[in-house]
């Protein structure tokens, strides 16, 4: 942070969460121009996918695109693109239109409309020229939180490198990405008790997304239940309770680790078709890996 | 497909083990201060420890405020830069600490760890930097700022 230190690292309140950006380089002129940078495209991408912003590309979404055909900003419609495209591979596993079933949950505002569950939705949303989007089924509602944090990350990675920057790494929550020559060494958290770690890595050119249950140590250490919904059946899952997804971009990294939360050990080749590798925890206490998960020093039986 | 490899973990070991305590300082208050107002020559401090008028010579160009959110396990220390406007220019963290009040060199603990690739030995404490898991909400530094705003916004206008 001091002039001769030899890296520098900010935080900002961000996506819901703490985003914390580190540079591996001294203070120069620059560098704090390319952070204020990467934390504007963040917010940037906060505003545009947010369930909870009146203006956002997604609630405008939700409220019109069942009308007709409504424009939205290229980056929106790029991660509703890799979204659609999630659909296809993970046999409907992943999907961004549960969010008529997280509203029932109470895990996201307002009023569910029952019959919103029942339409195969993402069939339902048209890609369309000049970024326009259409929903043909009018009961579908999405939310991009599946996604969303992860291509901000990628977005900010992009952001930093573009001025010049070799070596960093944006964390989102837990949602992160590293660049540069050097490995970055990453502590995973145990997701039945988030006090703890099970496992670090070292990743280099490369990003981490774990999804588990969810963590408020203001109100308690101990976890509740899996904010993850398997599309299926429409239920919170159970049997995985926690996922870390290495992949070649966050936002991969982000949607891949909720298809492992539904689908477990299934989920092997949809990840080898996206060159990522995962960890889980079941319920029953076993952690399990994929072959490649590499570089891991991790928590013994 | 290729198997998942795979182990059981006792969670009986991990409750009676200690997890890791950490801080990390992004940013004094006076760097942070630099950063939100660059064109500022003085900061006035109006409250101790809590308010501070920057000034651009005798033009007051806006206010910072430190604030502290605590919870049961975390305390943040976060900084809201608000314009003259009353309006919040940047909200930077200062400090994240994390504290369990765990013993973070308990050999026990560490040596659950086995080197499946044969990297470094784990080194926890100060080391542990980038952590991927369950998500940090960050809803109380969002209501703390909003808190400030309520309080300090209205001043200004």
């Amino acid at each position: 942070m001091e002039i001769g230190c030899d890296s520098v690292r900010r935080a900002r309140p961000l996506l819901g969460t703490l985003v914390e950006i580190s540079i591996g380089e001294p203070v120069h002129a620059d560098l704090e121009n390319a952070i204020e940078a990467a934390f504007e495209v963040i917010a940037r991408v906060h505003r545009l996918m947010s369930f909870h912003e009146g203006e956002s590309d997604v609630s405008r979404l939700n409220r019109l695109a069942r009308l007709g055909p409504i424009p939205i900003d290229p980056s929106t419609f790029r991660v509703l693109e890799t979204a659609l495209e999630l659909h296809v591979h993970s046999n409907k596993r992943f999907d961004i239109t549960v969010a008529p079933v997280l509203q029932l949950m109470r895990l996201l505002p307002g009023l569910s409309d029952p019959a919103a569950l029942a339409g195969d939705a993402a069939g339902a949303i048209e890609l369309l020229p000049g970024y326009h989007v259409r929903f043909r089924d009018p009961r579908i509602l999405i939310d991009l939180g599946g996604l969303a944090k992860g291509f901000a990350v990628d977005r900010a990675v992009q952001v930093l490198q573009d001025h010049g920057i070799r070596r960093g790494l944006v964390n989102a929550g837990g949602d992160l990405a590293g660049f540069g020559p050097d490995p970055h060494t990453i502590h995973i958290r145990d997701p039945r008790d988030p006090r703890r770690l099970i496992c670090r890595i070292d990743v280099r050119n490369e990003a981490v997304a774990s999804s588990g249950r969810r963590f408020d140590p203001f109100h308690s250490a101990s976890t509740s239940f899996a904010a993850i919904i398997d599309p299926s059946t429409n239920a919170p899952v159970r049997t995985v309770v926690g996922a870390t997804v290495r992949a070649p971009s966050c936002m991969l990294a982000d949607a891949l680790t909720k298809v492992v939360m539904i689908q477990g050990e299934s989920a092997g080749p949809l990840l080898a078709r996206y060159h990522a590798s995962a960890l889980t925890v079941t319920a029953d206490d076993v952690m399990r890996m994929t072959p490649d998960w590499q570089g891991a020093a991790c928590l013994a039986p | 497909m290729t198997e998942w490899s795979r182990w059981a973990t006792s969670t009986v070991a991990l409750v009676s083990l200690a997890g890791p305590a950490y801080a990390v300082e992004y940013l004094t208050i006076a760097q942070a201060q630099k950063l939100a107002f660059p064109a500022a020559t003085r900061f006035v401090e109006a409250e101790t420890g809590r308010l501070w008028k920057a000034q651009a010579g005798d033009r007051a160009i806006g206010v910072f405020i430190f604030d502290r959110v605590i919870g049961k396990h975390l305390y943040i220390d976060y900084a809201v830069a608000l314009d003259p406007n009353g309006r919040v220019h940047r909200v930077e963290i200062l400090q994240y600490r994390e504290s369990y009040g765990g013993e973070v060199k308990d050999q026990a603990w560490l040596s659950q760890f086995v080197g499946k690739t044969g990297g470094s030995p784990l080194e926890v404490g100060k080391d542990i930097r980038n952590i991927s898991g369950a998500t940090l909400s960050s809803h109380h530094v969002t209501q703390g700022v909003k808190r400030i705003l309520a309080v300090y916004g209205n001043r200004l206008r």
